[in-house]
Formats: structure tokens, sequence, C-alpha cells
């Protein structure tokens, strides 16, 4: 009897002297953002009951996977509400992966969209331009999730710049739709920003500029872009050069004053 | 027969010190024991074969295969490590009582704590072992996928390039070996081998007082589920001091789970590596302590 005493009062003191400690490391798993949605009866109604399972033993990204992959099976057999319900569960059961937000949000807007665009159960051509436009805006919507959730890389910034360029921009009476445009060059500038974001990403800033009819700005982007330094930034330089000289004719910049002077014929 | 096996370790604790020596053959005997058990080697070759088949993910992008791979196979550590570390400490103790060959070792100048530290022991080289042996298939996955997708990426860009697309072939080529090659993997594997070590550690201590088998294998199972649902449960019970109490008693597995993270990229520094691998050890120290209190005193 004593013995058992003895070894009760031994767990239940040094896991109480351990609580700090506990708590020292589950705050800073909060403070990093670890982990995603609680397991909840509705999570579990959800997955269903094996995965919840699996869930509990800590196989999370197991889970999200296996989710992920059936609904690519719901995308391959076109039964897209299935899809975008399981596309929804894998981003709250991992809410940090870039990879879940991008590819989610691209089949909203490319395939989903473009499916219910040329549906053949639409009455109207209006309908099935309606029904895709609202699945540009779940799109949209969902990677603004994503980037609330991973505000820290330039991933879902690009793509949601890439979004708006590519569909939103299409979604008004008479396309391209400026707003949209002058949205998607915001998205570009904050995905350039990071120093990590590939050579294309700074390049499609004054692209989207141009578009949104900044010509200026655009001009004095792919200056700046032009006058770093080229030994040391990779570039595609004669794509950069191109369009520095053709915003200088469309602009009429001075011929002293351009980066490339024309030679007087 | 009895008396006599309870009166010699207590003899022979007055005439011979602790002996590291002892304890390592007693772990060395214990670890070619469970080699040979056909249960251990059932789990590593699951654990091996649903490892190497994690490669064939082959519809998918880039990105989400190596994900799919990542996960996999990290999960599958988990899963077989922890039935390894159960499975293969539940019958350590059980065994050396039913085919009485524990009377013959304690008989001998050998103390109980050594003789419970050396099946400790053995049971962890074992533990370890199986883990290297998935790691290292995990390793080879990883780079044959590697060389897969860097062999399809020239296939797709063909030969003779233009500086741009040469360029983009360079990064993606990049981004494939980053995905591949990514060093915080083994903080995944630290973490779940130090999990795995406290499951053995519970497992050890369940051992010590019963003889069951069954009783042995499913309590341990049944405390790691409730160490994985500890963090929820600390949330819902927040403002219950009686009930967080009681939860202290049993670890927070739930700690121990940063392989997801790895997996997403997300930053894991090696401080907070560091504090999981502190915590587990502590909690496995305080855990054998109690398995060495009762195991001492028990009549066997």
């Amino acid at each position: 009897m004593g013995t058992k005493l003895l070894v009760v009062i031994v767990l239940f003191g040094m896991g109480l002297a351990l609580l700090p400690m506990e708590n020292s490391i589950r705050a800073e798993r909060l403070r990093l953002k670890y982990g995603g949605a609680r397991v909840t009866f509705q999570l579990r109604e959800a997955i269903g009951q094996n995965l919840a399972i699996a869930l509990l033993a800590g196989l999370r990204g197991v889970v999200a996977d296996f989710l992920w992959i059936q609904s690519h099976g719901f995308w391959e057999k076109r039964e897209w509400l299935r899809q975008y319900r399981d596309m929804e569960v894998v981003v709250t059961l991992q809410p940090q992966s870039i990879l879940f937000w991008d590819v989610g949000s691209w089949h909203m807007a490319w395939n989903i969209g473009y499916a219910a665009l040329t549906d053949p159960h639409n009455r109207t051509r209006a309908e099935g331009i309606k029904r895709e436009r609202e699945w540009h805006e779940k799109a949209r919507e969902f990677l603004a999730r994503g980037i609330e959730n991973v505000p820290n890389h330039y991933d879902l910034y690009f793509y949601m710049g890439w979004l708006y360029y590519e569909k939103l921009s299409q979604d008004c009476d008479v396309p391209p739709c400026q707003a949209a445009l002058c949205r998607a060059a915001e998205y570009f500038r904050k995905a350039a920003s990071f120093p990590d974001a590939p050579q294309y990403v700074a390049r499609m800033y004054p692209r989207s500029l141009e578009k949104c009819g900044d010509l200026v700005a655009a001009y004095r982007e792919w200056k700046r872009l032009w006058f770093q330094d080229h030994t040391k930034v990779e570039q595609l330089w004669s794509v950069i050069e191109r369009e520095i000289k053709d915003l200088e004719n469309r602009l009429n910049i001075p011929n002293d004053q351009r980066v490339f002077p024309v030679k007087p014929s | 027969m009895t008396e006599t096996a309870v009166v010699a370790p207590a003899m022979s604790r007055e005439r011979v010190g602790f002996s590291l020596n002892r304890v390592g053959i007693i772990a060395m005997n214990t670890l070619t024991e469970a080699v040979r058990q056909k249960v251990f080697n059932f789990f590593l070759i699951i654990g091996l074969v649903f490892i190497g088949s994690a490669s064939f993910f082959a519809q998918f992008t880039f990105g989400e295969q190596m994900k799919f791979i990542k996960d996999t196979c990290l999960g599958v550590i988990s899963v077989i490590s922890t039935l390894i570390a159960i499975v293969g400490t539940a019958q350590l103790l059980p065994n050396e009582v039913e085919n009485r060959t524990i009377y013959t070792i304690l008989a001998k100048p050998v103390r109980r704590f050594e003789f419970l530290l050396g099946k400790f022991l053995g049971s962890l080289f074992l533990l370890d072992a199986s883990i290297l042996a998935m790691c290292l298939l995990f390793g080879a996955v990883l780079f044959i996928k590697e060389q897969g997708m860097i062999r399809e990426l020239h296939q797709a860009y063909g030969v003779n390039l233009p500086a741009a697309e040469a360029t983009d072939l360079n990064q993606q080529i990049q981004q494939v070996t980053k995905a591949a090659l990514d060093v915080d993997l083994v903080k995944a594997v630290v973490a779940e081998t130090m999990k795995a070590t406290l499951v053995a550690a519970i497992t050890l201590l369940i051992s010590t007082f019963s003889t069951s088998l069954v009783f042995n294998v499913i309590v341990p199972f049944m405390i790691f589920v409730a160490g994985m649902l500890r963090g929820a449960a600390a949330e819902v019970w927040a403002g219950h001091k009686l009930l967080m109490a009681l939860l202290a008693v049993v670890p927070d597995f739930g700690l121990f789970s940063i392989a997801d993270e790895i997996n997403l990229g997300n930053v894991v520094p090696w401080a907070h590596i560091a504090e999981i691998v502190v915590y587990g050890l502590v909690r496995t120290f305080i855990i054998v302590v109690a398995a060495h209190l009762i195991f001492s005193r028990r009549e066997i």
C-alpha cells in the first residue's frame, strides 16, 4: 500500500511540477501558429469516424492528404460541391499549408468556374456566366482566408494577384475591369516585396500596373528593376529592356531622358 | 522457490554496487531477444512497406507529391514506433516471469534496478534501430523521388534551352531539391523518437505490476490516446484547477507533434525541439523511477 501511494505521489507531484514547462511549450506552439482546428463534433461529422481517430492519433497531415486525394477524385468525377467541401475541410485541418490554399483556389476559379460556365444544364449563357463568377468569388474569398493564415510568404499574395489579373478582371460588363487589374497590381507589389520571391513575381507588378492604366508607375517600376545590379540579380533583362522601350515610346519620353535613347536615323 | 527469489536480490543489493556493465549486458540480451520476435518484425516490415510505397503519388504536382510522401512516411514512423514501443516493452517483464528466467537472473548478483534499466534500454535500442531503419528507407525514397522529378523536369524542358527557360528550369530543380533534402525532417524524427521513448517508459511502468500481456498493451495505448487529447482537454478545462491537476499525471503527447509543421515549411527552432526533448526525458525519468519503486518491492 505504501509503495503504491508513493508511486502515485511521485507521478502526480512531478506531473504538477512539469505543468509550467508544458504550458510554456504550448504557448510557444500557439505563438508559432502550430496545429490546425481543434477536433470538434462538426469536424468529426465532416471527415468521418476513421479519419477522426487518425486525427486524434496525431496524423493530421496524413488525414489532410487523404482528403486532398479524395477531393482530387471528386474533381475527376466532376462532383464540384463535394470537392469544394473536402477542400474546405483540408484547409481547416492544415491552415498553414500554402499548397492547399493555392491549388484549392485554382480549382475553384479555373476548373470549377469553367465547368459551371459550360454546364449543359445552364438555361442561358448568362446563367453560366453568373455561376462562373460565383466560383471566382469563392476562390477570392478562399485565398483571402489563406493570406490571413499564411501572411509571411509571397506565394498567396502572388496567387491572389494572378486571380485578379486573369479571372476577376473578366468579371465585369466590359472587360477588362480596371479596378480588378489595379487590385492585382497591389497584390503583385506585396508579393514582390518578399526577398525570396522569384523573378517573375517582380515583373508581374509593373505589367499589371500597365494593364491597370498607370503607365507612369509601370515605367518607373520597370526602370527600378532595370537599374538593379545585373551581376547580382537574376532577371530576364531582355524582357525588361523591351518593356521599357515600349513604354518610352508610348509615354513619349524625351530622348535625353530615356533609358534606351533612340538613335537618330 | 518464491521465498528464495525474493530474498536473493535483497542479499545481492547488500553485496554488489550498481554496474553499467551488467545493465549493458541485459540491454543487449533484451535487444537480441526482441529482434527475434515475430511481432516486432511484422511491425517493422509493415512500416517499411508503407514507407517504400509512399512514392506512388504520381498524378499530383511536385509540391503535392513531396508533401504526401513526407506526411505518409513521418506518419508511418510515428505509428509504427509507438506500436513497437508498446508491444516491444509490454512483454519484457511478463515473458521473464512466465519463462521463469527472471529467477535465475535475480538470483545472481544483479540488482533489480539494473535488471529493469537493462530491459528498458534494450527496448529503447530496439526502438531506435527500428526508427533508424525506417528513416534510412525514408531518405532513400525522398532521394529516388527527387532524382525522378529532376529527370522529368529535364525531359519536359528539353535540351539547348534559351536563357529564360534555363533559369526557370534551374529554379524548379532548386525547389525540388530543397523540398527533398529538408534537414528539418531530422527535428521531426527526434520528436517522434522522444515520444516513442516516453510511451515505452509508460508501458514499462504498467508491466511492473501487471502480468497480463493484453493489459500491458491496451492500457499504455489508452494513456497514449489520452495524452494526445490532453492539449484539447487543457483548453476546455482551463478554469478547473482540480481537473487540471488530475490531467497532470498524463504526459501531453500532442507537444511532440511537430512533423506537420515541418512539412508545411513552418519555422521549428532547435530551442523548441530541445524543450520538447527535455520535457520527454524528465517525464521518462520520473516514470522509470516509479517503475523501479514498484518493481523493487514486487513479490515475484
